[in-house]
């Protein structure tokens, strides 16, 4: 519960992450508690080692947290096995990756229908939904072709549309610009943008405060602890947490 | 069901995408399966001819061989010791059921008009049909009026007819034996081979023919003992050798001046040597299948780890572990039934290839065929688990961190 009582799209409550390996164990995460209402825009900011891709993995379950609660629409998925949060994911989580991830040897279409195929969709309605997602990132033209044959800011937008293709509760995105030059960052922006106003959630990753700027609320992570979590200057007016 | 032909297409793409090494791959199941069918096949077939042959001897049959080689003894030489007593005394044997003397001569020259061949020539009595499982093909065989009255008859292999008679009927038609003429009465239906010997090449005549007019003397060579069953031929065989002897008298000393066989046991034997043989190209073929299913799993152990990152893209879209895993089985089984299908058919033109290089009777059993590529793709199945259970379980994060 937030502090008006209304319900989150996500509900992380003294979530720590401990990663092992052999000897040495690092604590990525030590009690981070958050909460993301439907509509918000939410930048992670912080410094290399903050802790931010961990986290942004645990609210994409990727990640189980070592310990603490991570409610998604109102469903504890600690406790989920890795089947449901197969299926979770695939319903209800939008992933968008610094590097594109897009299957190389998929045309942009493929790509953009593939999360449809896992969910069970046939195949007339994949297509003609991944064609409206490519449609709606400026890309209808280049459906046919594969990643290859696309340049850096062209992946990143189908991978968007892969993302937004199942309607997600949740978009997460993990430095969608890095790999961009300022051009096509911009295009990937303004997508995004028009999915917040469109009403979509999304939480973003990002090691830029001017990209940060661009979302309605920055949450600050340092030394995996929440060292500030605002709404920045210009949020939208479906941003929740402005107020 | 969406999923399910989605994971066929997805298994197909894969396997194209690295088509050369997915047919490297396959090569191994397709060697070991196209060596198990052809195996099965030449068993087959050697297990038919050995029944064939034992049908073509009779069954339950001691051949009684009075051809007597003198080595080292006092006695003499004889091509043909037993006599009309003999054959008289052994049929009164108690577990003797038909007795057939019978004379051959090989390689005896016969000719009809301008055509000749040479033939094995058999003098028999109406038991020898009996014995030996001989039917008519056309015409009638030799009765017992032939052999009583000494009639100058005799009846054609098909092989034997053929060369004499190309393009006619043979049966009223002359064949010459030296100056001797004989009335072709009939054709025995075909028989094939036995060993090296075309069955088909022989011709037969009443017995007093050959013994009197074509070799002189009342002794014949051979009898044909048909024996009530099968487990008293060891006690006819004794019992016969000693009914022998004392007909011909024999001194203690002497050497017996005959020989028993029991020709469908030769056979057996003869077949025992090329069961182990057999046996042992089966396991070879077990062998190959078996490194076929290790290069499978080796392959997918490859594309797992290749792959990982497509593995961490695919769950991060919702893949389930379950998912991933038919994706990866469903490759595994494909390259192997697809391997098994090509040894099939590679196993079929092998089969073809040894039965027309080696002339062995081969003989493929359809379920051979669906045994061999069932086998195939349980190789397939069980060399793809452990590769597929591992894609499965890869972590998604550490999958999409993977370079």
């Amino acid at each position: 519960m937030t502090a008006d009582g209304s319900a989150g799209i996500i509900e992380l409550a003294d979530v720590t992450k401990l990663f092992r390996q052999g000897e040495i164990s690092v604590e990525a995460l030590r009690g981070v508690s958050v909460v993301v209402r439907k509509g918000e825009f939410l930048a992670i900011t912080g410094p290399s080692g903050s802790g931010k891709t961990t986290l942004l993995a645990i609210l994409g379950l990727l990640e189980r947290p070592t310990t603490g609660s991570y409610r998604l629409v109102g469903e504890e998925m600690a406790s989920l096995n890795e089947t449901r949060r197969a299926h979770v994911r695939g319903k209800r989580i939008g992933f968008v990756f610094q590097a594109y991830n897009l299957l190389p040897r998929s045309t942009a279409l493929e790509n953009v229908e593939l999360p449809l195929v896992y969910a069970g969709v046939s195949r007339g309605e994949r297509s003609k939904r991944a064609l409206d997602a490519l449609g709606e990132v400026g890309l209808s033209q280049r459906a046919l072709h594969r990643p290859s044959r696309l340049s850096g800011g062209e992946q990143q937008r189908v991978a968007i549309a892969r993302a937004l293709v199942i309607r997600p509760s949740v978009v997460l995105l993990d430095e969608p610009t890095g790999n961009l030059d300022s051009a096509s960052a911009e295009q990937v922006l303004a997508i995004l943008e028009q999915a917040h106003r469109g009403g979509a959630t999304i939480v973003m990753v990002t090691h830029s405060t001017e990209l940060a700027e661009r979302a309605s609320r920055n949450l600050r992570l340092a030394d995996g602890l929440v060292g500030s979590d605002e709404p920045t200057a210009r949020p939208y007016a479906l941003g929740g947490a402005a107020g | 069901m969406t999923t399910f032909i989605e994971h066929w297409r997805i298994a197909l793409g894969a396997l194209r995408a690295n088509w050369f090494r997915a047919v490297l791959t396959a090569l191994g199941v397709v060697i070991g399966v196209a060596s198990l069918v052809a195996v099965a096949a030449v068993s087959a077939g050697a297990q038919k001819e050995v029944q064939d042959s034992i049908r073509r001897l009779g069954a339950n049959v001691v051949l009684v061989d009075g051809e007597f080689i003198s080595i080292g003894t006092g006695q003499s030489a004889s091509e043909r010791t037993i006599t009309p007593a003999d054959v008289a005394a052994i049929s009164q044997l108690p577990m003797v059921t038909a007795v057939a003397p019978h004379q051959d001569i090989e390689s005896l020259t016969i000719s009809a008009g301008r055509n000749q061949t040479t033939t094995r020539l058999f003098g028999v009595t109406p038991t020898y049909a009996d014995i030996y499982n001989q039917a008519v093909q056309q015409g009638r065989l030799i009765s017992a009026a032939d052999v009583d009255f000494g009639r100058s008859v005799m009846v054609l292999g098909l092989d034997a007819q053929a060369n004499l008679f190309p393009n006619g009927p043979a049966i009223g038609q002359t064949v010459r034996v030296g100056s001797h003429e004989f009335e072709v009465i009939g054709t025995q239906t075909r028989k094939g081979k036995l060993a090296d010997e075309n069955l088909d090449n022989r011709v037969f005549v009443p017995l007093p023919l050959v013994l009197r007019v074509l070799l002189g003397g009342p002794n014949t060579k051979s009898v044909g003992v048909r024996v009530r069953s099968e487990g008293e031929i060891e006690a006819a065989q004794d019992e016969i050798s000693t009914l022998l002897r004392d007909q011909h008298n024999l001194p203690v000393s002497y050497a017996d001046d005959f020989s028993t066989e029991d020709q469908a046991a030769l056979v057996k034997e003869a077949q025992r040597a090329t069961t182990t043989f057999r046996v042992l190209t089966f396991a070879l073929g077990g062998i190959a299948l078996l490194v076929g299913g290790i290069g499978i799993m080796n392959m997918m152990l490859v594309a797992g780890r290749e792959r990982t990152r497509e593995i961490g893209i695919r769950k991060s879209v919702g893949a389930d572990p379950w998912t991933v895993q038919a994706q990866f089985l469903i490759e595994a089984v494909v390259l192997s039934s697809l391997g098994g299908l090509a040894g099939a058919l590679a196993g079929i033109g092998a089969t073809r290839l040894i039965g027309l290089l080696a002339g062995w009777e081969t003989l493929i059993d359809p379920l051979s065929l669906l045994v061999a590529v069932s086998v195939a793709l349980a190789v397939g199945l069980f060399f793809g688990f452990y590769p597929a259970r591992r894609a499965a379980r890869l972590d998604p994060a550490a999958a999409l961190r993977y370079e």
